[in-house]
């Protein structure tokens, strides 16, 4: 029952910024842990991409950051009668490694968190720490592993390990979110799970279908641009 | 399908003359930082801390004569996405059961709770706006660099800054050319379309990323945007973090005493 109220609460208004933790939810030992997470991967992820990319990192990262941030905005219908925009962490993932891609992904917070005021800025650690290491980093190991297994050049496991990312990557750090708001004592910890989860649940499915029409639609035109592109002879492999 | 949000201009108070616009960009960023750090991370009750806190952000937002309706329209739209999670926070188990309906209880310490959360939220709001609404984003990255970030992630958080409005440009002629071709059709359809302009996005940003290197190269790059005229630190910084230091410290203090009076 307590779930049942809850959706309706939150089905009622718009599912923008649920994984964008405001300033103010968040505890000082919890914000704190976040911040130190989130400095720690920011300064390995800089490392690691300057020394792939060199001198083109600065004009490649930048422009990689505002695609996610333009790609965010779309709203698109999906499945339950809402309509909501992409999270993009498995996305920038897939297409640029994990270090660069939540490199990116943590830029695009904090220009959101500083000058949008979208997710806080003390809790800035915390949503870096859900959506950039959980999701991005998180992400693109699950879709690896599963894209792998079943074969680096077949199509069907890069549909699959993208799906079955892109949806983890939601659902878990919906997971995450809910266990901050919990250990700060601003929600109880059966309330949030349960809302949190059971509407990510939702969202990861449309999260999952967008990334997965993005990733087919590069791999048809573009695949050398993948992170891990497939191997020679793609175009019979795509087919 | 729609575009969340609409203009990129957000420093429509940045070329006034007051004394909070006397502060050198990196100083308003530090006296905002430390003021949401102690806001947000004030523990739940302690109301006279915000309410001192309250005043010290009024007094800022009449001292840099912040263009009222903006900033009260921009929180207000920032606090509506704020709303929703709120509620969560109202079912909280202890302290007097005031309202109960199933499993759902309204407790007194839900209402400490989400009083004091939505009070957070407010001030936190209202700082960092005014912070936008005077400062403008070359400064602020300028801020950053002497503030001693990384220099990387400052070029980074620039290069980005300049290409958001291409790419919305992008995205929006693609939007037109979309509608242009009759867009509309099943969820699954548009989905597709959607998807399909994401990627083919991503291409047209990969390769423009190249192209900009080279042309930031042959136009001299040194690694940092311009910035126009930024105050240099001088006296009046200093007194005000130090002022800034004093009232977190102040607020902070006054909570406590008034809790174990």
């Amino acid at each position: 029952m307590v779930e049942a109220a809850c959706l309706d609460l939150l089905s009622l208004s718009s599912l923008h910024l649920a994984l964008h933790i405001p300033d103010g939810f968040l505890s000082l030992p919890v914000s704190l842990f976040g911040w130190v997470i989130a400095i720690g991967l920011i300064a390995v992820s800089l490392n690691r991409v300057q020394s792939e990319y060199q001198e083109r990192t600065v004009p490649l990262m930048g422009v990689c950051a505002a695609f996610i941030f333009a790609a965010q905005m779309i709203n698109f219908p999906i499945p339950g009668g809402t309509s909501g925009h992409l999270v993009g962490g498995t996305l920038a993932g897939i297409l640029l490694g994990p270090w660069a891609g939540s490199l990116v992904v943590s830029v695009v917070f904090i220009v959101q968190a500083v000058i949008f005021q979208d997710g806080g800025l003390t809790v800035l650690g915390a949503n870096i720490f859900n959506m950039g290491l959980m999701g991005t980093f998180g992400g693109y190991y699950l879709y690896k592993a599963i894209r792998f297994s079943i074969g680096r050049n077949s199509w069907l496991g890069m549909l699959i390990g993208t799906a079955v990312a892109a949806w983890g990557s939601v659902v878990v750090a919906a997971i995450f979110t809910a266990f901050e708001l919990a250990l700060s004592g601003t929600v109880p910890l059966g309330v949030a799970l349960a809302a949190m989860t059971s509407l990510h649940v939702l969202i990861g499915i449309g999260e999952a279908l967008i990334t997965v029409v993005v990733v087919s639609f590069v791999w048809q035109t573009r695949p050398d641009l993948f992170y891990n592109p497939p191997r020679k002879d793609w175009a019979s492999a795509s087919g | 399908m729609l575009l969340h949000i609409g203009a990129f201009h957000v420093d429509v108070d940045s070329k006034r003359t007051t004394p909070w616009h006397a502060l050198a960009p990196r100083t308003r960023l530090l006296c905002a930082v430390l003021s949401v750090f102690a806001i947000a991370l004030t523990p739940n009750g302690h109301w006279l801390t915000w309410a001192i806190y309250g005043i010290g952000v009024a007094g800022v937002i009449l001292l840099a004569r912040v263009t009222l309706p903006v900033l009260l329209k921009r929180v207000g739209i920032e606090f509506a996405f704020v709303g929703v999670v709120l509620l969560g926070t109202l079912f909280q188990p202890g302290g007097e059961v005031l309202w109960s309906w199933g499993w759902l209880q309204i407790t007194t310490e839900g209402l400490t709770v989400l009083g004091s959360v939505t009070l957070k939220v407010l001030l936190s709001l209202l700082t960092l706006n005014v912070l936008i609404l005077t400062t403008s984003i070359p400064a602020l990255l300028h801020a950053l660099t002497v503030l001693r970030t990384p220099p990387l992630l400052v070029a980074i958080l620039a290069s980005m800054y300049r290409y958001i409005g291409v790419l919305m440009g992008e995205l929006n002629a693609m939007r037109r050319a979309a509608a242009a071709r009759n867009f509309s059709g099943s969820n699954r359809w548009q989905r597709l379309v959607v998807g399909n302009m994401i990627g083919a996005l991503f291409i047209r940003t990969y390769e423009r990323g190249e192209r900009v290197y080279q042309a930031m190269l042959a136009r001299g790059y040194t690694g940092l945007p311009p910035v126009d005229d930024v105050p240099k630190g001088n006296w009046r910084d200093i007194l005000a973090l130090t002022l800034t230091l004093i009232w977190a410290l102040v607020g902070q203090l006054a909570g406590t005493m008034i809790l174990e009076l």
